[in-house]
């Protein structure tokens, strides 16, 4: 038997309402087509289950919080017969608009000890223009009831560059999320996923992309969480630390879990549309729930694509990805997993970038610098490979 | 043939005014094809020469007419390019003429081309014969058109033949009067065979088909021939005449208009002008022979870098039928891999250009297209300068001198203002204004070429609303206060954009490349100074803003496929890219700004 995969993604493709952005697969909620969904799910995990020891989950969406408790504890229990009770890092997806006391309550008492909140914006008018279904005020609430019932580790989603966003309105988000305290944060850019409404809405010159405001809103997303007691770990992601630390270190609260994808780990997903990577194979769920039921119900899993990463495209998404967190990439870890220095492989590319000023090479660590931090896609892109 | 009974003739008119509908009228009543040949049969082959109403390549055509006076006459049209751009080889077609047809829209009248083509004709000595076409339409007023013969281009209004091509009215006068008026070719009494080459087309099965008319003595397959300014000795393989199909004849005899072939594999040897004749007793030339050179130069590329063979095998084609159009390879920063090419005129690059878009389906950008000029070094030699990356240094150059045309404009009353206006943009002077009629007038101006390559023609019709019509004739060259112009991106050069320019609109320039260069260069890590330079001064600059940051987008599980995909894209754009120093510029960029 192989060695264990260590982390677990599940997808729950349901949301009440499709926001304006969203390139994710989810359906609107059909309860007849949830409950075959949770039957389905449990089913695959158990086929997973020998091929698991997981030290992180993840459920995303989707909306996971939009289930019933009665489907919640359905999966718990499931979860907890596969004895996946004490997991180092267990995260479900929340909507401030579906958190309620009792279904904190049962999250944190089935051994979920993370949640990750989409607040996306505290602006009334830009929550409406995204499509969300929640409120400012939902947001604060559902904080609290996720502190009441326990919740120590908390992250909260941002996005920037929404039309209609300017500086003030971002910096008036920050501030109050800021203000929130909690243990984590990410924010990311609005990017116009194709067939997404917001996308055709530009198309159609609805609005403008203003670059300028953009860049200068990712600045201050910096420059004001670093001045808040956050330490940035990845182009996209903040958390707090227990004690001061090197600008290098791993902070206290950052996502274990998506630190392991980053590192190119192994990890099962379960659910439609969901991504697995294990032992350099890429699979992929079929993107529809019925015949992901189908699937599972028949014996398998409702996989519709297999991709085979061959060594150098590994070591480019490695590499790639590595470059994206504060850590850089580590010669050692590198070296084991692969047989080959960087400096082997990439001399030359090591050499430009670091010209450039975007990283430095180091004994044991090719580190990004703040600056490339910022261009991580050029950065990147040096290190992929390209298969003609 | 006896020469009494030969006529040689051309026809010269307008666009439109109905030269090609009277050629057909006249082969189609001399019997030299039949009426139900009529629709298929047209002279112009090209599907360009047919929309754009001008004749690039056309054959002489040879027809018999049964005259008035009983006898049978041999008479030659000779079709000529119709367009100054290719002067030099109207004149040589015209030089194996005695005569000329000249046709003027009764409803429209004189028009610029008519001018022009009609000086050419005059310096050949030919006889004239006015056609008044169209006479039949209701808008005609033969009446103007006569007035405009006498007033404009000093011909007796009693010698035009008012005539309908269309509807065959006038028809039977004309051929008699090239008949009578047209005088027969007389012998030049030069000891041996003499003829002139003033055309030739590439033909797949028979090689190299040469235009000959002949001036003394006679040409027959197996006689070993010299061609007197290439210098070359071939031997006639077959000769003959069209109808309008080539048709091979025992001999061509002075007077006579036909064609040789030859063993010729290049149509670079044969030289439109030049003189053939006996090979082992030789006659003096024919005079007026000239080296061809192009007048204008532009750089072509493929657009997509992997054409560059194919777009080569495309311009050699091109030049088997058009040994006037000359090219060979360059190297640009921007846009790789093409070619320098030369052409006789605008519309001559105009064509080639459109030819290779639309006959050969080549994806292709041009540069800015420079004319030929004449550079005085401070140590007394003359340089051809046709590409601003050869231009010396300024301290080395005493004069730079550029070449001249003049040209007709002929316009309503109304537009005379705007007329002035745009000439005296485009550096010209006005040196003759003349009334054409109660509506129009001609200007005649003498303007720098390098100013009328790129919009003049458009302008004038646009300004006009399509009523103005110009043409030109080459004037000369005229020492002018030129300057190079570089585009510098980051401090270095971009050989595209380099040009040589008048120093009174080197600043304008420079400013709207600058700017247009600013929206297309993508943003960098680092700020893009974009500067124009004359000699060493930035006289424009615009700065492309360094980029702070990439896309910040949330990367999970999923998405890392789809992010790998993404940064291997933007790795394989990187490769298509041009780099001027670091900076990085799409060839798309420059195409862009080349287009606009």
């Amino acid at each position: 038997m192989d060695t264990p995969v260590p982390s677990l993604y599940i997808h729950v493709p349901f949301c009440s309402h499709k926001c304006e952005y969203c390139a994710f697969y989810s359906e609107l909620l059909k309860p007849e087509q949830v409950q075959r969904f949770v039957e389905s799910l449990c089913g695959e995990l158990k086929q997973l289950g020998p091929a698991l020891q997981p030290r992180t989950i993840f459920f995303g969406g989707g909306t996971p919080s939009i289930l019933s408790l009665h489907q919640w504890e359905t999966i718990l229990d499931c979860m907890h017969g596969m004895g996946w009770g004490q997991i180092p890092e267990w995260t479900v997806e929340c909507n401030p608009a579906t958190v309620s006391k009792e279904k904190a309550q049962l999250l944190k008492q089935g051994g979920v000890n993370r949640i990750s909140m989409g607040v996306q914006s505290m602006d009334a008018h830009l929550l409406e223009r995204l499509g969300r279904i929640h409120s400012r005020e939902q947001v604060f609430r559902s904080f609290e009831i996720l502190r009441g019932a326990g919740f120590e580790n908390i992250n909260l989603d941002l996005m920037f560059g929404i039309p209609g966003q300017d500086l003030k309105i971002w910096h008036d988000t920050l501030d109050t999320i800021h203000a929130l305290n909690s243990e984590h944060l990410s924010a990311y850019e609005v990017i116009y996923e194709d067939d997404t409404p917001l996308f055709h809405q530009m198309k159609a010159g609805a609005f403008d992309v203003d670059e300028d405001l953009i860049e200068s809103m990712y600045e201050s997303l910096i420059d004001r969480s670093t001045a808040a007691g956050y330490h940035q770990y990845e182009v996209a992601n903040f958390a707090r630390n227990q004690t001061s630390q090197s600008p290098y270190d791993v902070p206290h609260w950052a996502c274990q879990h998506n630190i392991h994808y980053w590192r190119a780990g192994d990890y099962h997903a379960a659910g439609p549309s969901s991504t697995e990577y294990v032992q350099g194979v890429r699979r992929q769920h079929v993107s529809n729930t019925s015949l992901y039921c189908d699937g599972v119900q028949s014996g398998g899993r409702g996989i519709v694509s297999e991709e085979t990463l061959i060594p150098p495209v590994q070591q480019g998404e490695w590499a790639a990805f590595a470059m994206r967190m504060n850590q850089g990439l580590d010669f050692k870890l590198f070296e084991e997993r692969f047989g080959h220095h960087p400096t082997q492989l990439w001399g030359e590319q090591m050499q430009s970038i670091q010209s450039r000023g975007l990283a430095v090479v180091e004994k044991d660590h090719f580190r990004p610098t703040p600056l490339g931090m910022r261009f991580a896609d050029a950065v990147g892109s040096e290190f992929v490979y390209l298969q003609d | 043939m006896d020469p009494d009974l030969i006529r040689n003739f051309s026809i010269i008119a307008h666009i439109d005014h109905g030269k090609t509908t009277l050629s057909d009228r006249l082969l189609n009543l001399t019997g030299t094809i039949s009426d139900r040949d009529m629709e298929a049969q047209l002279l112009d082959s090209m599907d360009l020469e047919k929309e754009r109403g001008i004749t690039i390549k056309a054959h002489p055509v040879t027809m018999y007419y049964n005259a008035k006076d009983g006898k049978r006459y041999e008479l030659n049209l000779i079709d000529t390019p119709g367009h100054v751009d290719f002067a030099y080889e109207v004149s040589r077609s015209m030089s194996a003429c005695e005569g000329a047809l000249l046709i003027i829209d009764a409803a429209q009248g004189v028009e610029a081309q008519t001018v022009a083509n009609l000086h050419l004709a005059m310096k050949q000595n030919l006889t004239i014969i006015p056609v008044i076409n169209k006479i039949d339409l209701p808008h005609a007023d033969l009446e103007q058109a006569l007035v405009q013969l006498e007033d404009i281009l000093a011909i007796p209004r009693e010698e035009a033949i008012p005539a309908s091509a269309k509807n065959g009215i006038g028809i039977e006068e004309i051929l008699e009067a090239i008949v009578q008026r047209v005088p027969p070719p007389k012998p030049t009494g030069a000891p041996s065979t003499q003829a002139l080459l003033f055309d030739s087309y590439y033909d797949t099965y028979r090689g190299v088909v040469t235009h000959v008319r002949v001036f003394n003595g006679a040409l027959k397959a197996g006689s070993p021939v010299k061609l007197l300014h290439s210098g070359k000795n071939v031997e006639v393989k077959e000769v003959g005449s069209f109808n309008p199909k080539p048709y091979k004849r025992d001999e061509l005899t002075a007077g006579e208009t036909g064609y040789f072939t030859a063993n010729i594999k290049s149509p670079l040897d044969i030289k439109v002008g030049d003189t053939l004749t006996d090979a082992k007793h030789p006659s003096p030339p024919l005079p007026g022979f000239q080296e061809i050179h192009p007048m204008v130069y532009s750089g072509i590329y493929p657009i997509n870098t992997a054409d560059y063979e194919h777009l080569k095998a495309n311009l050699a084609k091109l030049q088997l039928n058009d040994a006037a159009f000359v090219y060979q390879q360059e190297t640009s920063v921007a846009l790789g891999f093409g070619f320098r090419c030369g052409f006789l005129g605008l519309l001559h690059l105009e064509i080639i250009q459109e030819r290779l878009r639309r006959e050969f389906e080549m994806d292709i950008i041009a540069t800015y297209p420079s004319v030929v000029y004449q550079v005085t070094m401070t140590d007394g030699k003359v340089e051809e300068i046709d590409n601003p990356a050869h231009l010396p240094a300024t301290n080395h150059i005493e004069t730079i001198e550029e070449p001249m045309v003049k040209s007709f404009i002929i316009c309503p009353n109304d537009y005379i203002g705007d007329m002035m206006a745009l000439v005296a943009e485009k550096r010209g002077l006005l040196v003759h204004t003349e009334t054409l009629d109660g509506s129009r007038v001609m200007l005649t101006c003498r303007i720098p070429l390098g100013e009328i390559l790129i919009d003049f023609h458009d302008r004038i019709k646009s300004l006009t609303r399509g009523y103005g019509s110009m043409d030109y004739e080459h004037d000369g060259y005229e020492a002018s206060d030129m300057v190079k112009l570089d585009m510098l991106v980051n401090g270095e050069s971009v050989d595209a954009f380099s040009c040589i320019v008048h120093r009174s609109k080197a600043e304008s320039r420079g400013r709207s490349l600058a700017a247009k260069l600013g929206e297309v260069i993508p943003r960098q890590q680092f700020q893009v100074a974009i500067q124009a330079a004359i000699g060493g001064k930035i006289v424009a600059r615009e700065t492309v803003r360094a980029l702070r940051k990439d896309v910040t987008a949330k990367c999970y599980g999923g998405d890392i496929t789809r992010k790998r995909k993404l940064l291997e894209k933007q790795k394989e754009g990187k490769k298509r890219m041009k780099s001027v120093g670091s900076v990085n510029i799409p060839q798309e960029a420059f195409v862009q700004v080349l287009k606009s």
